[in-house]
């Protein structure tokens, strides 16, 4: 039995620590929206968000705004100096922090008790769409922000069933400025949504457990997910915005 | 003043002395006449100038043979005369001056008369006034061409007065009477500056005599130094005063083509130089010859005003005769470049105003011949240099790198089109990289050896201002002068100011990759190149150079900061394998305390696998020093980069850490100096600030470096070190490493387990201390046992005095209780103790949000180490055994207030301990017993019954079999084992009888063991610890010790109160042959 050991990891460049609590949530913000300073947010299991500047590699900053409680989902906006966290506490905060400043700019009310992280489509304006788990329990709610009003509510068909929304991705194909949501559910299927029509434009079922994460390449029209069973599909969309499992 | 103010009554006065002397010309009435003219004013004086002059010259120009003395006081009074009035007309002072001059001619060789220097001076003297009182515009006049014969005839006269006289005194008024005759006066009575076209023709008559006079004079400045510095001075400054006049740029520029005939007889239309360019060429060619004659005499000479002169003459000439003496700028700029870091500070400061001079006014950077001229100086000095720093001593060293550092310095940014030829900076790479060789053939560098941990709150010194001047003295292979190492130091500076450091620094790091002899000149290049770079030493010539920016200084030290600390570069072998030996040997010699008190005992020394299987001292002697450069450099990167070099501290600061741990004393010092350096430039208080302020830098270097302990075998201490000086707010940053501590312990625990448990011990000794314990239980808990104790330590007196009831009832029910307790009946006291131990007493930083409450960190380590405290207690090396007791001894104190968690691992525990206090070497006795007091003080109803059940009965009896053996032994028994166990057993009892607070059996049993080492017949030693042991007894059971002692001994009769009562009879004989007497007595009256 001539078994490879395999060999160790190689060894990280550094170990940031200091959150006193497992991390839940990862954001890297850099290149030109850092100004050459880039920053990493971890959100904790206490509720904290810190931001890291991977200068100094130090927390620069500690946001406290989910009340204790674990902190799912991290973002900055295109223009940097916003930041959007969403936490157990059913409550996406929309922070300010240009200049060194840490406030609450908004906040959003979830409505979804579940585990599913929030997305957004954001170019350089400054009206931006954002994909939430809605209140029923197979539901996916848009919203326009800044100004927080309900787009549209994407509930599948009656006798589809796929159980809840576990993850988002909104995005824009090049050719259209149309508005498409990837949704991965509880039962190992992936859809794709147009947001404008409110359709499922195609899904296929990829997994046997639900699907815990994905992402998509627009360019490329690929994609890749992960489900609760430890394993990975890869899937492709065609030029009849139908998805295929490759 | 003057008696005589009108011409007439002078006249009067003077007229029979003129005529007396007229006729009869004697000294007399030569002296005569000269005090009558005291009386006369200086108005009447010059009315009646001709008349008295008159007798005078008369004297003079009478033929035939005159007696020196005559002529002497003849010249002094016409100086006399001439000093007070003017000459008015032109023939007066023509004629005069030939009359002067003529005394001092002999007719038969072209050498000044062989007359007493006395005449001689006079002479001079009277020359120099004559000249002084000649009005402005006859003076004038005075010089022109047909003049030049007489001129000449003078100016040769004073030259050869100058040049071969012995007197000093006449040499100096010589070369001054020159200077007034070449119209140099520095004094202040000639006003009027001269017009171009006077300067012009002043300049065509002088001209005729510059062969003459530049000559001369060289021969004179170059002559011997004893002469006295003065001469050579006045020489030096007639001679770029005539040169600078004669060879003038300005001058020359204006000079016609074609001669103009002048309005002489042809004999002195010869004698006359018409100052064209050719002749320009050719006189500019000799003189270089004679200036570099100067140059190289007088640069050396000792006299720094001499030297200070050479600085004058270069600036005159380059500034005057840029163009006419084109082929001198070079030596002449050599010269001055020489004496940049001349000794003297005059010297240097001129010298730095006349470079900064020529730099403000372009006169080097602007004009394309000065440039090219110091160009080709340095490439000739860069080709050179190497041969030269080879054969050269110390001072010629001296000289080459001054000049070196002076080429740079003029150059300034202009010094990279040499650098940037590759055969050049090679030249110069190689030769700074020989002449910085060091001698390591040191043997006490390798020899001492550093033990102690320095105090690192000790704040840094407040004169570093520049830190690394204070830096180990070193000894280099090819000079022994500090200065060259300094000179060295400035041109590396110099360098990485004006030239492209990146070109620099690629080029020595080549040299530091290329080979191991090559690596510490490198680095030693290096460090100065940044601190140049930075600017901050520099004095800077050129002012609109732009110096590197902060952000390429980062980088470029980042990149070398990098090479420094890579594993090949900074790991080397400093001492032999051996050391373990060495170590061994140490312990021996310093027997007990070392290891109580010896933290660097356990330090294994272990190298990586890729050290050479022998390295000689030379080579380890090597190696300290190339760390010591590099720490060095650290230190100066950090000065270079200021606040900046915090964002490196996340890379060097572990490495330095680790280098002040160094056992080669040389490092750690050298390293502990860098840590005060980095506090300096990052402004921190003092290393231990730093250390705080940094800590999770060095968590995040440990932390990798466990994770190749092989390769780092010295991790665990930096974070022992670490750990000793942090403060609370470290544990959360190190809770994962230490579980790696754990973790590669338990892979590594036959290997390594010494120096894991330092670290343990250090962290649970910061644990201890940094969550000192806030439960109440333990102070309520030792509180009860005083109160018990300082009430039972009353008992006897209140027997003896008045009882009460209450008193008697108290203490009975003390009893009883005690009596309860000690039978295990201890139900009631767990009760309370379980209510208060339930809520574990918690930080509030370490709360966590979580719903179910989780153990504080530190406890739950603590736990970990505890657990593994168990199974290293039975290690084979009894040092580890020894500090692992330590460490239980910590952990209990920090889970003190955590029962639930303490109690079963203090069961599990135990077998070991029984081991290590009944079967174990003494030292390991002692320390078992200090642990069983300390969980006699957390857990004391637990610890009781099975410290009575298991291990006081194998105590006792081994107490009391030894005892007869010792007794009857002699003085060599105090170095057995066996005496040190019972010495152990004795002195570890009774502190631990007091807390474990035993039941009045248990502690018969120890009374009645230890008992027997009461007697006198036992060593000396062994009766003090019994007593020691009683003397505990006394504070937990006064009244039965009491009984006890008496029983052996009882020194005094009972009688009753009442004679109802029954006598008292005790046991204890009062014979003299009772052994116990001289302790019982010594221990009733402790208990009195």
């Amino acid at each position: 039995m001539a078994a490879t050991i395999p060999p160790p990891p190689p060894d990280p460049q550094f170990v940031l620590r200091g959150t006193q609590s497992a991390v839940h949530a990862l954001h890297f913000c850099g290149g030109a929206q850092a100004e050459g300073r880039p920053l990493l947010f971890s959100g904790s299991q206490s509720g904290l968000v810190h931001i890291w500047s991977l200068q100094t590699r130090r927390a620069v900053a500690t946001l406290d705004g989910h009340g204790g409680q674990c902190v799912t989902w991290l973002q900055t906006l295109p223009q940097g100096h916003q930041l959007l966290s969403q936490g157990r506490d059913l409550k996406l905060c929309l922070w300010d922090l240009a200049e060194g400043r840490n406030t609450v700019m908004d906040s959003v009310r979830l409505e979804s008790v579940g585990f599913c992280r929030s997305a957004i489509l954001a170019g350089g304006q400054p009206r931006w769409t954002l994909a939430v788990p809605g209140k029923d329990s197979d539901e996916v709610q848009i919203l326009e922000m800044p100004s927080k009003t309900s787009v549209c509510t994407l509930k599948p068909e009656a006798d589809a069933k796929p159980g809840m929304p576990m993850c988002l991705e909104l995005w824009q194909a090049n050719s259209s400025p149309r508005p498409l949501l990837l949704v991965g559910y509880e039962d190992g299927s992936v859809a794709l949504w147009d947001v404008s029509e409110r359709k499922v434009c195609s899904r296929i079922a990829c997994h046997e457990e639900p699907v815990m994460g994905l992402d998509f390449d627009s360019q490329k029209a690929r994609g890749v997910s992960g489900s609760a069973g430890k394993a990975l599909a890869v899937w492709s969309l065609d030029g009849q915005q139908a998805l295929q499992v490759s | 003043m003057a008696v005589f103010d009108t011409p007439e009554e002078a006249f009067g006065v003077l007229r029979p002395v003129c005529v007396q002397l007229t006729k009869t010309q004697t000294v007399e009435n030569v002296e005569h006449l000269q005090t009558q003219l005291r009386a006369v004013s200086d108005t009447a004086l010059q009315e009646l100038q001709q008349y008295i002059l008159f007798p005078l010259r008369f004297t003079l120009k009478t033929p035939g043979p005159k007696r020196e003395r005559l002529i002497q006081s003849v010249v002094e009074c016409l100086t006399f005369v001439l000093s007070s009035t003017c000459v008015k007309e032109q023939e007066l002072l023509q004629e005069l001056f030939s009359e002067l001059s003529a005394c001092l001619y002999s007719p038969n060789s072209p050498k000044p008369a062989a007359v007493s220097e006395e005449l001689k001076l006079a002479v001079i003297q009277g020359l120099s006034t004559l000249m002084h009182s000649a009005y402005g515009d006859i003076l004038l006049t005075f010089y022109e061409p047909s003049i030049l014969p007489r001129l000449g005839f003078a100016v040769s006269l004073l030259l050869g007065l100058a040049e071969q006289e012995k007197s000093r005194q006449i040499k100096i008024a010589a070369l001054k009477c020159l200077q007034v005759l070449l119209f140099q006066c520095d004094c202040q009575d000639h006003p009027r500056p001269l017009d171009e076209l006077e300067q012009k023709q002043l300049g065509d008559l002088f001209a005729s005599f510059l062969p003459g006079i530049s000559t001369a004079l060289t021969r004179v400045i170059t002559g011997d130094f004893k002469q006295g510095h003065s001469i050579v001075i006045s020489s030096l400054k007639i001679f770029y005063k005539t040169v600078g006049f004669i060879m003038a740029d300005e001058q020359l520029r204006r000079i016609s083509k074609v001669q103009a005939k002048p309005a002489v007889e042809h004999k002195v239309a010869e004698l006359m130089v018409h100052r064209e360019a050719d002749w320009v060429k050719n006189t500019g060619d000799k003189l270089t010859i004679l200036i570099k004659k100067i140059i190289e005499s007088v640069s050396v000479h000792p006299h720094w005003k001499v030297r200070l002169e050479l600085v004058e003459l270069v600036e005159a000439l380059l500034l005057k005769c840029s163009q006419s003496l084109v082929e001198s700028a070079g030596p002449l700029l050599k010269a001055l470049v020489g004496l940049v870091n001349d000794e003297s500070p005059e010297v240097q400061a001129q010298c730095n105003k006349v470079l900064k001079y020529f730099a403000d006014q372009k006169v080097v950077v602007g004009n394309r011949a000065f440039a090219d001229i110091l160009s080709e100086s340095l490439h000739s000095l860069a080709t050179s240099l190497p041969r030269l720093v080879n054969y050269q001593d110390d001072q010629g060293k001296f000289c080459t790198l001054s000049l070196l550092l002076g080429y740079l310095k003029l150059l300034g940014p202009k010094v990279n089109f040499v650098l940037n030829s590759v055969a050049h900076l090679q030249r110069l790479s190689k030769a700074l990289i020989q002449v910085l060789e060091l001698d390591v053939a040191d043997i006490k560098i390798v020899e001492e050896r550093h033990w102690n941990s320095d105090d690192l709150s000790a704040s840094p010194k407040t004169s570093a201002a520049q830190p690394w001047n204070q830096i180990q003295r070193r000894y280099f292979r090819f000079f022994t002068d500090e200065r060259i190492f300094l000179l060295l130091r400035q041109v590396c500076q110099l360098l990485g100011y004006y030239g492209n450091l990146y070109l620099l620094v690629d080029h020595f790091m080549e040299l530091y990759r290329e080979s191991v002899v090559y690596r510490k000149q490198a680095a030693m290049i290096f460090n100065e190149l940044v601190t140049g770079a930075a600017g901050l030493e520099v004095e800077d010539l050129h002012e609109k150079h732009i110096k590197t920016s902060p952000e390429e200084l980062r980088e470029i030290v980042t990149s070398i900061l990098e090479e420094y600390i890579s594993q090949e570069n900074w790991y080397l072998v400093t001492c032999i394998e051996a050391e373990e030996m060495g170590e061994e040997l140490m312990m021996k010699q310093s027997g007990l305390q070392a290891i109580t008190s010896g933290a660097h005992t356990s330090q294994i020394t272990s190298f990586p696998a890729f050290s050479k299987p022998s390295p000689t001292i030379c080579s380890m002697n090597s190696n300290i020093w190339q760390i010591c450069i590099q720490l060095e450099g650290i230190g100066q990167f950090a000065f270079a980069l200021g606040k900046d070099f915090n964002l490196l501290l996340m890379s060097a600061l572990y490495p330095v850490l680790e280098k002040a741990g160094d056992q080669t004393l040389l490092i750690s010092q050298v390293a502990t100096s860098t840590m005060m350096d980095i506090c300096h430039a990052c402004g921190y208080d003092s290393p231990r600030h730093l250390i705080n302020q940094n800590s999770d830098y060095l968590v995040n270097g440990i932390s990798l470096n466990l994770r190749h302990l092989a390769l780092h075998p010295h991790t665990p201490k930096v974070l022992e070190v670490m750990l000793q000086n942090s403060d609370a707010s470290l544990l959360p940053l190190v809770a994962d490493v230490v579980q790696d501590v754990l973790a590669t312990l338990d892979q590594f625990y036959d290997k390594r387990a010494a120096s894991f448990v330092s670290v343990l011990h250090a962290l649970l000794a910061a644990l201890a201390q940094w969550f000192p314990d806030t439960g109440h239980l333990g102070q309520l808990q030792e509180q009860s046992l005083r109160e018990e104790g300082s009430h039972l330590s009353r008992g006897p007196a209140t027997l003896e005095n008045s009882t009460t009831a209450e008193d008697i009832e108290q203490f009975l029910l003390n009893y009883l209780k005690e009596k309860d307790v000690a039978d295990g009946n201890i139900s009631d006291f767990d009760n309370g103790d379980e209510e208060q131990s339930v809520p574990p007493k918690v930080d509030e930083n370490d709360t966590h949000p979580d719903v179910e409450p989780a153990l504080p960190v530190q406890i739950q380590i603590a736990m970990d180490v505890m657990e593994r405290c168990i199974h290293l207690l039975s290690d084979k090396n009894l040092k580890i055994r020894l500090k692992v007791l330590d460490v239980l001894d910590l952990c209990v104190v920090v889970l003190q207030s955590h029962k639930n968690q303490l109690l079963p691992l203090a069961h599990r525990a135990w077998p070991s301990l029984v081991h290590r206090l009944t079967n174990d070497d003494p030292l390991a006795v002692l320390r078992a017993f200090k642990v069983l007091r300390t969980l006699g003080g957390k857990c004391g109803d637990f610890l009781r019954s099975r410290f009575c059940k298991d291990v006081l009965p194998k105590l006792a009896g081994s107490l009391v079999t030894q005892a007869p053996i010792s007794a009857r032994a002699g003085p060599v028994y105090s170095h057995t084992l066996a005496f040190k166990l019972q010495l152990a057993v004795l002195q570890g009892l009774g502190p631990l009888c007091e807390r474990l607070d035993l039941g009045e059996g248990d502690l018969n049993k120890v009374a009645d063991a230890c008992v027997i080492y009461l007697s006198a017949k036992q060593p000396m030693k062994l009766q003090e610890a019994a007593r020691s042991v009683f003397l505990h007894l006394m504070k937990v059971d006064p009244d039965s010790t009491w009984f006890l002692l008496n029983e052996l001994y009882c020194p005094v009769q009972f009688t009753p109160p009442h004679p109802s009562l029954h006598r008292v009879h005790l046991q204890g004989t009062t014979g003299q042959q009772n052994p116990y007497v001289a302790n019982v007595l010594h221990l009733l009256r402790e208990l009195q």
